[in-house]
């Protein structure tokens, strides 16, 4: 059973290492595909073109786009992800800072999030009770909302009660604005496993043996209702980090969401496909430990 | 019930958790009308929307480059940018030769960098070298070239440099504004072994940046904030003799999103904003202003307003070439309702315009150039007489070919106001019957198209940085790289353009101002009759500051407020900073 689970981590782990690649050399070759590069601004700022053209040869941007794809695979053999064309710095340096934020900003929003399972055993337990109608239906409604639409919501009342600070240096606000919307989809989906629970056999039987109803829910319904929530758990983790890019960038939280939008809009190569793989090596490491903690909680996941 | 409480315990604790992971509150106390009189001490909150890519500002185009040069360094003059004058900076006065060619500069005595080394003519020697160095290839130097050659500078004696131009220049040394005097003992390690260009990165160590300017840097966090400390060394005293600046502290807090920054100051937790007040913020500002929280001032009108052109590169519009027409631009200019762009998107604070110089260019304004009238009976002629008619009943208009008359036009994607201009447009076309395809970008897909000339019309804005046309010459003349409609041509490629560039390189070297001012109203005549690229509106500039910011000298220029941040200060009041 031990060497089947390493066998089994080592196969995801492989998976998760191309994914990551995968991401962040398409993220390399989708920016050449867009219109404009590192030097457009340039442009604007009316520098004359013997500038521009000297900043081109600088930044490699003269080179085809095979040439300038294997010069950065060249690079990330030697751990070395490239300097920013737009801060002049090397992309690494630039990453680690921004990601520590974006960690802490998913860690929380996640801890928030949780609300949403004890929230979904207690509806999905008496789904015609009055918390029940209340609460799907502001879970219907956060899940059904965009996180650009949340995220203004929030700073409208945050400005206009100044009970949710809108200076940037505030973890509150985006972690609520990304935390909401995972809570009502957590929420929901806990709600309509935990009441599909209720009705199993087992569950019917032991209630008829006398166990209290609340051993029944939290104990019995509610942790055999918990291997759905296990199962989007990679859904959950990507929808924390592709919703941070709106997010931090209406809040003004600088992780690497924010990073990655300003390096697109500058058309920095390096610094887009950095972003890229370090967002796609969060995405994998949480699936990988999610698909760890499903297959050590369930022995048919490793032999599927 | 037991549950609730458990949810809100929860709650309660991820609130906590929530305030425990923040950072310190910095938030300006509105309602607190600053006093006239300067008073010292107090830390300024501004927002920003992009920041520096480098503190070394000779390698660093962008705005906010520009802005945080202005904070940490200075030049021989300035340019006061809310009346266009020249104002003595690190040059307490200069003379010039009769031809205007050779400039005396007295430098101030007694001025030392930040880190004390006193300033001399050395600085500013050093400072050109960098300049036009070609193994540093300035992002800034074409702007300081003249008639594209460098300028020669000279110390005479330690507190004495020459400044030789290479040609007559109209707007004389106001171009001097836009360099930043540099520490020969800090850089020329950097510039002699041909480093200059990492110098001073954004990761530099923050000790090492040392300037001439009113604040020094104290704390860079990418991403959230840039705080600017008073610089002790700072030389200038305001004409009480106070020191200046009178602020202990200006921090730049980077806001990415325009929405997020009006928020912040309509909140009270930020005293001034990266530019003017969008329109859709206007009401609920003059509200607050109302209430004392915020003050708006009128900066004056825009001399940066949106406009149309079309490609007119050759082989551009193979398929139509009716889209090269000068008819099809004065059809437009006729079909458009301008004053309808004026009220719905500007809230009626716009004027009707005929070309690139508005108002707020002051003396340069043609007051009778008049824009096209709206006459869409007149349009709809014009484009009949270039076979643009409804030839299959459907309303819309075909070309001779009979396939419908239709071009795409490009605008920023997210800039309500060039959309809902564009949209207006839009409209007001199809009236006439021409069908126009809107296509809101990304800026910079859209000014990668622009650069690349695949587009059929752009609806956009390039922000100049100065009143005098003729430091506005790459959009003038026909081999400039701003000639929006076919940048860079290698001769004129039009009689009239040919035309606008001989009376435009003769008034920027003529030293007569009259003489001058006839000839830009000679080559304003010709665009507006040739309609290159079509004008709709100018917008006033509206700025907002919190009620306790003081000094506040609004400018149509960027940076609208900060340009003058050693002017500004904060209203003292018990607990306002934190």
């Amino acid at each position: 059973m031990r060497s089947s689970l390493a066998r089994f981590a080592l196969a995801r782990l492989g998976i998760a290492s191309l994914f990551v690649l995968v991401v962040a050399a398409s993220a390399f070759l989708l920016v050449q595909l867009a219109p404009g590069d590192a030097t457009t601004d340039l442009f604007l700022n009316r520098v004359d073109q013997p500038a521009i053209d000297a900043a081109r040869h600088r930044l490699g941007l003269d080179q085809p786009v095979a040439a300038q794809l294997a010069h950065w695979v060249g690079g990330l053999a030697r751990f070395d992800l490239g300097q920013s064309s737009k801060f002049g710095a090397p992309v690494a340096g630039l990453l680690a800072n921004r990601l520590a934020n974006t960690a802490s900003l998913a860690a929380l929003a996640l801890l928030m999030a949780l609300v949403g399972i004890p929230l979904g055993i207690l509806t999905g337990a008496r789904p015609r009770g009055l918390l029940a109608r209340v609460v799907s239906v502001v879970s219907v409604a956060l899940v059904c909302c965009p996180p650009i639409v949340g995220t203004l919501a929030l700073l409208f009342f945050g400005a206009a009660t100044g009970w949710l600070s809108v200076a940037p240096d505030h973890l509150m606000l985006p972690a609520l604005a990304l935390a909401l919307p995972l809570a009502a989809m957590l929420e929901r989906l806990q709600s309509q496993a935990v009441a599909q629970a209720m009705r199993a056999p087992d569950i019917v039987a032991a209630a008829a043996r006398g166990i209290p109803a609340w051993r029944l829910i939290w104990l019995h319904a509610g942790r055999h209702a918990l291997r759905s929530v296990l199962g989007v758990s990679g859904i959950v983790i990507a929808t924390l980090f592709s919703g941070s890019v709106a997010v931090e960038t209406m809040t003004a939280w600088p992780g690497l969401g924010r990073l990655m939008l300003d390096a697109l809009s500058g058309r920095d190569l390096y610094l887009v496909a950095g972003c890229a793989m370090a967002g796609a090596a969060m995405v994998a490491a949480g699936n990988l430990i999610a698909d760890l903690l499903r297959a050590a909680s369930d022995p048919r996941v490793v032999r599927a | 019930m037991r549950f609730l409480r458990l949810f809100f315990a929860i709650v309660g604790f991820a609130a906590v958790l929530g305030s425990a992971c923040a950072g310190p509150k910095s938030t300006p106390e509105p309602g607190q009308n600053a006093s006239s009189t300067p008073q010292s001490g107090g830390r300024l909150v501004a927002t920003y929307r992009t920041e520096p890519s480098s503190f070394n500002r000779y390698v660093a185009p962008g705005a906010a480059d520009d802005l945080v040069a202005r904070m940490i360094h200075a030049t021989l003059v300035r340019m006061d940018r809310a009346t266009g004058k020249l104002e003595p900076r690190l040059a307490r006065d200069w003379t010039s030769s009769p031809d205007g060619l050779t400039w005396v500069f007295k430098l101030q005595e007694g001025v030392t960098f930040s880190d004390g080394v006193p300033l001399t003519s050395a600085d500013v020697v050093f400072s050109f070298r960098a300049l036009y160095d070609l193994k540093v290839a300035s992002e800034i130097a074409s702007s300081l070239l003249i008639n594209d050659k460098p300028m020669q500078a000279r110390a005479l004696d330690a507190h004495t440099v020459s400044i030789v131009f290479p040609s007559p220049y109209a707007p004389g040394i106001e171009l001097l504004d836009a360099l930043p005097i540099l520490p020969e003992h800090k850089l020329k390690a950097a510039l002699d072994a041909g480093t200059f260009r990492d110098a001073w990165s954004v990761t530099a160590p923050l000790t090492d940046i040392v300037g001439l300017g009113p604040f020094v840097i104290e704390e860079y966090l990418p991403g959230r904030r840039l705080v600017f400390a008073r610089n002790p060394k700072f030389w200038r005293h305001d004409s009480a003799g106070r020191p200046m600046p009178y602020l202990d502290r200006l921090e730049l807090q980077f806001v990415a999103d325009q929405n997020t920054e009006s928020l912040r100051l309509q909140a009270g937790e930020a005293d001034v904003t990266t530019g003017g007040v969008r329109f859709e913020d206007l009401t609920s500002l003059q509200d607050l202003a109302r209430r004392g929280k915020v003050t708006l001032q009128d900066a004056g009108v825009s001399i940066s307003p949106d406009a149309l052109w079309f490609n007119l590169e050759p082989g551009a519009a193979a398929d139509r070439p009716w889209l090269q027409r000068e008819e099809l631009r004065h059809a437009i200019a006729h079909a458009v309702n301008r004053q309808a762009i004026a009220n719905t998107v500007f809230l009626g604070q716009a004027e009707e315009i005929a070309g690139p110089i508005t108002t707020g260019h002051g003396e340069w304004f043609l007051p009778d150039l008049r824009p096209a009238a709206y006459d869409p009976a007149k349009a709809t002629a014009l484009l009949a007489s270039i076979g643009l008619t409804d030839r299959n009943g459907d309303g819309l208009l075909d070309d001779a070919r009979g396939r419908t008359a239709s071009f795409a036009l490009l605008t920023q994607k997210g800039h309500s106001v060039r959309e809902r201009t564009a949209a207006i447009i839009k409209e007001d076309l199809r009236k006439v019957g021409l069908t126009v395809d809107l296509a809101p970008l990304e800026a910079n897909s859209m000014r990668g198209l622009w650069r690349d000339k695949k587009y059929d019309a752009i609806l956009y804005a390039v922000e100049f940085d100065a009143f005098d046309p003729a430091r506005n010459m790459e959009f003038w003349l026909s081999s400039g790289s701003f000639h929006f409609w076919r940048p860079g041509q290698k001769a004129p490629a039009t009689p009239w353009e040919a035309h606008i560039d001989d009376v435009m390189t003769r008034e920027s070297m003529l030293l007569d101002p009259a003489r001058r001012h006839e000839l830009v109203a000679d080559a304003q005549r010709v665009l507006a009759e040739h309609a290159p690229v079509l004008y709709f509106v100018a917008p006033h500039v509206t700025v907002a500051t919190s009620a306790r910011v003081g000094g506040v000298s609004a400018s149509v220029l960027t940076p609208s407020v900060l340009w003058n941040a050693e002017g500004l200060f904060v209203s003292a009041s018990p607990g306002a900073i934190r």
